[in-house]
C-alpha cells in the first residue's frame, strides 16, 4: 500500500488507528446493509473480520512481523471475534446458525457442505500434521535474550565499577559536579531529524569550538564512535552502519525506544566494556560480535561514547531517582 | 450490675468478656516477641546460637572488645553485633543437598506451590465472610440478611476442610526443606528463629479462632452475639494477615536480604531482617493476589454447582453466590496490576540486574505470559458480566454496544502482549532487518503497556456500571446530566491514559514512570468517581424489572471457571517467575545454590510444572468442594420456593 505510507515516529499509533477505522468502517457497512434488509450474517461477519486483520498484518505492516508475533494477534483477536459473537444470547444463536444448519444437513446445500467439511477438514489436518513432520532446513527459532542481566560489578581495566551506584563522571555541569537534568537539556531534539536545541549556542552544539564540559565531553564521545563504532552502528546509531549487513542479528539500533532507552548508563557501560563475548550465560544465544571495547578504549573513552550515544539519539539513561 | 450478671445480658457479658480474653491470648506471641523486635542492634531473643556461643567461649582470655565483632549490614549499611554463623558455603554433595533419584528443586516447588494456592484460598475466604457477615448484619431487608449469612457460612464451610489441607500441606513443605535442603533451611531457621516461633503460636491462634467461629455460628447467630460473631472474624483475618506477612518476610529476605553482613552473618536486629526491600511490596500485592484468587476459586465452586443443579432454586442460590465471589475477586484484580508495578519499581530499585532479569532478560517472556494471563482474567471478566446481562430485562439496551467494547480491550491486550523480545527465526530476523521492530517495538515498552492496561481496567469498569444499571433506568432529577458527566468523563479518562502513553516515549524514564501516576489517577477515578455517581443516580431508579437469578447462559459459568483457572495459574508462573529470579542463589548474593538444578528451567518445562500444579490443586479442590456438598446436603434447599424473577433463597439451617 505505497499510497499510504506509515510514517517513521507515528506509526504504532497510526496502526492501531487504521484498524479502529477499518471496524468502524465494517460496522457503518453493516449497519447499512441492516437497514437495507440485507445483513450480513454474523458467521461470516465475525469470519470475514477476522481474516481482514490476518491479512492487515501480514500486508500492510512493513517489515514484516514474525509469525510468533501474528500468531498472538491472531489467538487474540479470535478471542474478541468469539466476545463479540456471542456476548449476547441472540447474537451467539444468529452465530451458530449457519454451522448447525450445515451440522443438521437442513438442505440439499447443507448436506453437501457437510459432506465437503467431512472430506477437507480431515485431510487439513492430516496435511498440517504431514507437514510438521516433514524434515526442515530453516534455522531454529532463536528465544535471544536481547538485555541480558548486566552483573552487580564490573572490572575495566583493573578498577571495579559497582554497576547499581556508579555515575558516568562526564555527566557534568559548569560547575563539574555530575548532574544529569543539566545534561538531559542539552541533548539533541528527540522529534524527527534529531536536531540540537540551539546550533549556534555551544551549550547545546558540541562541535561549537567553544564548547565546555559537557558538551565538550560529547563531542570527544562522538569522534570516539565515528572512529570505532558507527562502521557497524550506522552514523545515525540506526544499526545501519557500513558493516551491518554482515551480521545477523544486525547491530542495535540506538534510536529504538526499546534498546539504550531503556536502560541505565552502566548497563551500556558494561555492554560495551565487555562486548558480545562477556555477555553472561542468560544471553545466549549470544549472537554478539561487538569486541570487548575495554582492550582498546580506556575507561573515561567508553564513558564519553555512552554519554554522546544518548546526546546523539535524544534519549536520557534510565534512572531510578 | 445485677441486671448484667443476669440472664441474656449475663450472657453477653460473659461472652464480651470470653472474646476479649481469647484476644488477649491470641496476641500474647506478639506481645512475646516485642523485645526482639524493639531491641535494634541487640540480639535476637534467645542469644546467640551455640555454635557462635561456643566460638565466643573459646576466645577465652582475649578482651571483651575482640568478644564483640562488629558487622555490616548489607541493606541497611548500619552496624551491629555479630551473633550468627556465616550462611554456609555449601557443595553438590548429599551433605548438603540429600535427595532422591528425581529432582529435589521441583519436588519443592510442587510442595511450595500447594500450600501457597491452599494458605492462599484459607486466608482469602473468611476476608470474604467478613465482608458478607458485616454485609447481612447492616442489611436492612431482612431477607437479604439471611441470604448474606447464609453465603458467608457457605464461604467459611469451604475454607474449613481447605484448611486442615494447608496445614498437612504446611508440614510435607517443612520436610521436604529439612529432608532435601537441610544446610540451606537450617541458615533461615537461624537467622527467623524468634519469627518462626511467633508465626506457629499465630497458626494455633488463626486455627482456634476459626473453629470458634465456624461452629459458633448457630449459637451466635442473633443481637449482641452476632456483632460479637462478626468481631471474631476481623480477629481472625488480623492473624490471618500477620501469619503472611510473616511468611512473606522469609521470601523477602531470600530475595533482598538486610539484617546480616556479608557473610550472611546475622546482626541482632530482627526487624531489619523482616523489613526488606521487598518486605512490603509483596505483602500488598500478595493479598490483593490472595483475594482475587479466593474469589476466583468460590466463583468456580458456584460455577461447578450451577452446571451440575437439578433445579431452577439451586441454579438462582449458585449463580447468585457466583456472581458475589466474581465480583469480590475481580474488586481486588483492579488495584492488583499497580501494586505488581510497584512491586516491579522496588525491584529495579533494589537491583537493576534483578529487574532486568526478570522484565527484559531472561524472565521477559513469562512476563509476556502473565501479560496474557491478566488479559485473559479481564477479558473474561468482561464476558461474564455482559452474559449477566442477558439476565435483566433493559440489559440488552447494553449488549448492542459489545463490539466497541471488545475493540478497546483488544487492542489494549494486544498492546500489553506484545513481546519486547520477539521470539523469530534468523530468517525473520533478517527480514526485520533488527531486533527491534519499528512498528511493534513501541508496543514493547513499558509506556505503551502501561496505556493497554489501563484502558482494559477502565473498560472493565465500565462494563460494571452497565451491569449495575442493567435492569434500572435512573430516575433523578439530574439523570441527564449524571450521563453526560459520566460518559464524558470516561472518555476524557480514555483520552488521557492514550496521549500519556504516547507521551512516555519523548521524556526520561525516571519521569515516564511517574506519568504512570496520573495514568492510575484516571482508572482510579473511573472506579470511584464513576462508580459513586452511578449509584448516587442509581439511588432512584425505575425497575424495568427483576434480575432473573439462575437464567444466565452457561458460557458465562464456563467464563467463571477459566477465570479461576487462569488465576491459579498465573499466580503459579509469578510464584515461579519471583523464585526464579534469584537465579543461582539461595539468598540473594548471601548464600549460593551449589545444587545440581541451580540453572533457570526452559520456558516448556516450567509451564509443565505450573500445570501440574494447577491440576493438581483443582483435582483437591474438587476433591474439598465434595465434602463441602456432603454436608450441604443434610440442608435441602426448600424446593416450595418461587423461581423467576425473585432473588435466590438460601438455606435456613446449617
Amino acid at each position: 500500500m505505497t499510497w499510504l505510507k506509515l510514517v517513521e515516529g507515528y506509526m504504532p499509533m497510526q496502526m492501531i488507528s487504521e484498524l479502529a477505522c477499518s471496524i468502524l468502517v465494517f460496522a457503518l457497512i453493516n449497519w447499512s446493509l441492516n437497514r437495507a434488509g440485507m445483513g450480513i450474517p454474523k458467521f461470516w461477519a465475525g469470519v470475514g473480520v477476522w481474516i481482514y486483520i490476518q491479512l492487515y498484518l501480514k500486508y500492510r505492516i512493513y517489515p514484516p512481523i514474525p509469525f510468533s508475533v501474528r500468531a498472538i494477534y491472531g489467538t487474540v483477536s479470535a478471542c474478541g471475534i468469539f466476545m463479540w459473537v456471542s456476548g449476547s444470547e441472540d447474537a451467539w444463536q444468529e452465530f451458530k446458525r449457519p454451522v448447525i444448519n450445515v451440522m443438521d444437513g437442513i438442505s440439499g446445500f447443507h448436506k453437501s457442505m457437510r459432506t465437503v467439511a467431512l472430506i477437507v477438514i480431515p485431510l487439513a489436518l492430516g496435511g498440517f500434521a504431514y507437514n510438521s513432520f516433514l524434515p526442515s532446513f530453516e534455522e531454529p527459532i532463536e528465544l535471544r535474550t536481547v538485555h541480558p542481566a548486566p552483573p552487580a560489578t564490573t572490572k575495566v581495566h583493573g578498577k571495579t565499577f559497582v554497576l547499581q551506584v556508579v555515575e558516568n563522571p562526564y555527566r557534568v555541569n559548569n560547575e563539574g559536579k555530575y548532574d544529569q537534568a543539566y545534561t538531559d537539556a542539552r541533548i539533541v531534539e528527540q522529534a524527527m531529524g534529531r536536531l540540537m536545541k540551539d546550533v549556534n549556542d555551544p551549550n547545546y552544539n558540541p562541535w561549537d569550538p567553544n564548547a565546555e564540559g559537557y558538551t565538550k565531553y560529547v563531542r570527544e564521545g562522538g569522534e570516539i564512535f565515528f572512529q570505532n563504532c558507527h562502521f557497524c552502528h550506522g552514523d545515525n546509531l540506526n544499526g545501519r552502519g557500513l558493516w551491518a549487513y554482515a551480521f545477523n542479528p544486525i547491530p542495535a539500533n540506538f534510536t529504538d525506544a526499546g534498546t539504550i532507552a531503556q536502560l541505565q548508563e552502566t548497563f551500556v557501560f558494561w555492554r560495551v566494556s565487555k562486548g558480545g563475548i562477556g555477555l553472561p550465560g542468560e544471553g545466549f544465544p549470544w549472537a554478539s560480535v561487538m569486541p570487548p571495547w575495554e582492550q582498546h578504549l580506556t575507561v573515561d573513552e567508553i564513558w564519553k561514547v555512552v554519554m554522546f550515544e544518548y546526546w546523539h539519539t535524544g534519549y536520557y539513561p534510565r534512572t531510578w531517582d | 450490675m445485677g441486671r448484667l450478671t443476669s440472664g441474656r445480658a449475663g450472657k453477653k457479658f460473659l461472652a464480651v468478656t470470653g472474646l476479649f480474653a481469647m484476644g488477649a491470648m491470641l496476641l500474647l506471641p506478639i506481645f512475646v516477641a516485642l523485645p526482639a523486635l524493639a531491641g535494634g542492634g541487640a540480639p535476637a531473643a534467645g542469644g546467640p546460637p551455640p555454635d557462635v556461643v561456643a566460638a565466643q567461649e573459646a576466645e577465652g582470655a582475649e578482651g571483651e572488645e575482640a568478644k564483640v565483632e562488629i558487622g555490616r549490614d548489607v541493606y541497611y549499611k548500619t552496624e551491629g553485633p555479630v551473633v550468627g554463623a556465616p550462611a554456609p558455603k555449601t557443595q553438590d554433595t548429599a551433605e548438603f543437598y540429600p535427595r532422591y533419584n528425581f529432582e529435589s528443586r521441583v519436588l519443592l516447588w510442587v510442595a511450595n506451590q500447594q500450600h501457597l494456592y491452599y494458605g492462599s484460598f484459607v486466608l482469602a475466604v473468611p476476608i470474604f465472610c467478613m465482608c458478607i457477615e458485616f454485609a447481612g448484619l447492616v442489611s436492612k431487608d431482612k431477607e437479604m440478611a439471611k441470604k448474606y449469612d447464609q453465603l458467608a457460612y457457605d464461604f467459611i464451610k469451604i475454607s474449613l476442610t481447605a484448611y486442615s489441607l494447608t496445614a498437612i500441606l504446611g508440614g510435607i513443605l517443612i520436610f521436604t526443606f529439612l529432608t532435601l535442603y537441610p544446610a540451606f533451611f537450617g541458615y533461615l531457621s537461624s537467622i527467623f528463629r524468634p519469627v518462626m516461633h511467633i508465626y506457629a503460636l499465630m497458626f494455633v491462634a488463626e486455627s482456634g479462632t476459626l473453629y470458634i467461629y465456624y461452629y459458633g455460628w448457630d449459637k451466635m447467630k442473633e443481637g449482641m452475639l452476632k456483632w460479637l460473631h462478626a468481631s471474631m472474624s476481623v480477629v481472625l483475618n488480623v492473624i490471618g494477615t500477620v501469619l503472611m506477612f510473616l511468611a512473606n518476610s522469609w521470601i523477602g529476605f531470600m530475595m533482598s536480604p538486610a539484617g546480616v553482613d556479608e557473610q550472611g552473618r546475622y546482626l541482632g536486629n530482627i526487624w531489619h531482617v523482616l523489613h526488606t526491600a521487598l518486605w512490603n511490596p509483596l505483602n500488598v500485592h500478595r493479598i490483593l493476589g490472595n483475594m482475587a484468587f479466593g474469589g476466583g476459586v468460590v466463583a468456580a465452586y458456584a460455577a461447578y454447582r450451577f452446571l451440575s443443579a437439578k433445579n431452577d432454586e439451586e441454579r438462582a442460590h449458585y449463580d447468585w453466590m457466583g456472581y458475589i465471589a466474581m465480583a469480590l475477586g475481580v474488586a481486588f484484580l483492579i488495584p492488583l496490576p499497580f501494586a505488581g508495578y510497584w512491586l516491579m519499581r522496588e525491584v529495579y530499585a533494589y537491583r537493576q540486574q534483578m529487574g532486568i532479569t526478570l522484565m527484559g532478560g531472561l524472565l521477559a517472556w513469562l512476563f509476556i505470559i502473565q501479560a496474557t494471563m491478566i488479559g485473559i482474567l479481564f477479558l473474561t471478566t468482561n464476558y461474564y458480566l455482559w452474559q449477566a446481562l442477558g439476565r435483566m430485562t433493559g440489559g440488552e439496551r447494553f449488549q448492542r454496544y459489545i463490539k466497541y467494547f471488545v475493540f478497546i480491550l483488544v487492542v489494549g491486550l494486544l498492546v500489553f502482549i506484545t513481546p519486547h523480545t520477539i521470539v523469530m527465526t534468523p530468517a525473520e530476523l533478517k527480514a526485520m532487518g533488527g531486533q527491534q521492530h519499528p512498528v511493534l517495538g513501541n508496543y514493547g515498552v513499558m509506556s505503551a503497556k502501561n496505556g493497554g492496561i489501563n484502558a482494559i481496567i477502565m473498560t472493565t469498569i465500565a462494563s460494571f456500571i452497565w451491569y449495575q444499571r442493567g435492569n434500572r433506568v435512573p430516575a433523578v432529577k439530574w439523570a441527564k446530566f449524571g450521563n453526560i458527566f459520566l460518559i464524558t468523563f470516561f472518555v476524557v479518562a480514555h483520552l488521557n491514559n492514550i496521549w500519556v502513553a504516547c507521551y512516555g516515549y519523548f521524556i526520561p524514564a525516571n519521569v515516564r514512570i511517574g506519568l504512570s501516576v496520573p495514568q492510575v489517577a484516571g482508572t482510579l477515578s473511573c472506579l470511584f468517581i464513576g462508580s459513586a455517581l452511578n449509584l448516587a443516580m442509581l439511588k432512584q431508579s425505575r425497575e424495568l424489572g427483576p434480575i432473573r437469578w439462575g437464567q444466565i447462559a452457561p458460557r458465562s459459568q464456563y467464563a467463571l471457571i477459566m477465570l479461576a483457572t487462569a488465576f491459579t495459574w498465573m499466580m503459579g508462573l509469578m510464584g515461579y517467575i519471583r523464585s526464579s529470579v534469584r537465579l543461582f542463589w539461595h539468598v540473594n548474593e548471601i548464600m549460593r545454590d551449589n545444587s545440581p538444578w541451580a540453572y533457570t528451567h526452559t520456558i516448556g518445562f516450567g509451564a509443565n510444572v505450573i500445570s501440574f500444579n494447577v491440576l493438581f490443586f483443582w483435582i483437591t479442590i474438587m476433591f474439598v468442594f465434595w465434602l463441602g456438598a456432603l454436608g450441604a446436603k443434610k440442608a435441602p434447599v426448600p424446593a416450595t420456593q418461587p423461581v423467576p424473577g425473585t432473588a435466590p433463597q438460601p438455606a435456613t439451617g446449617h
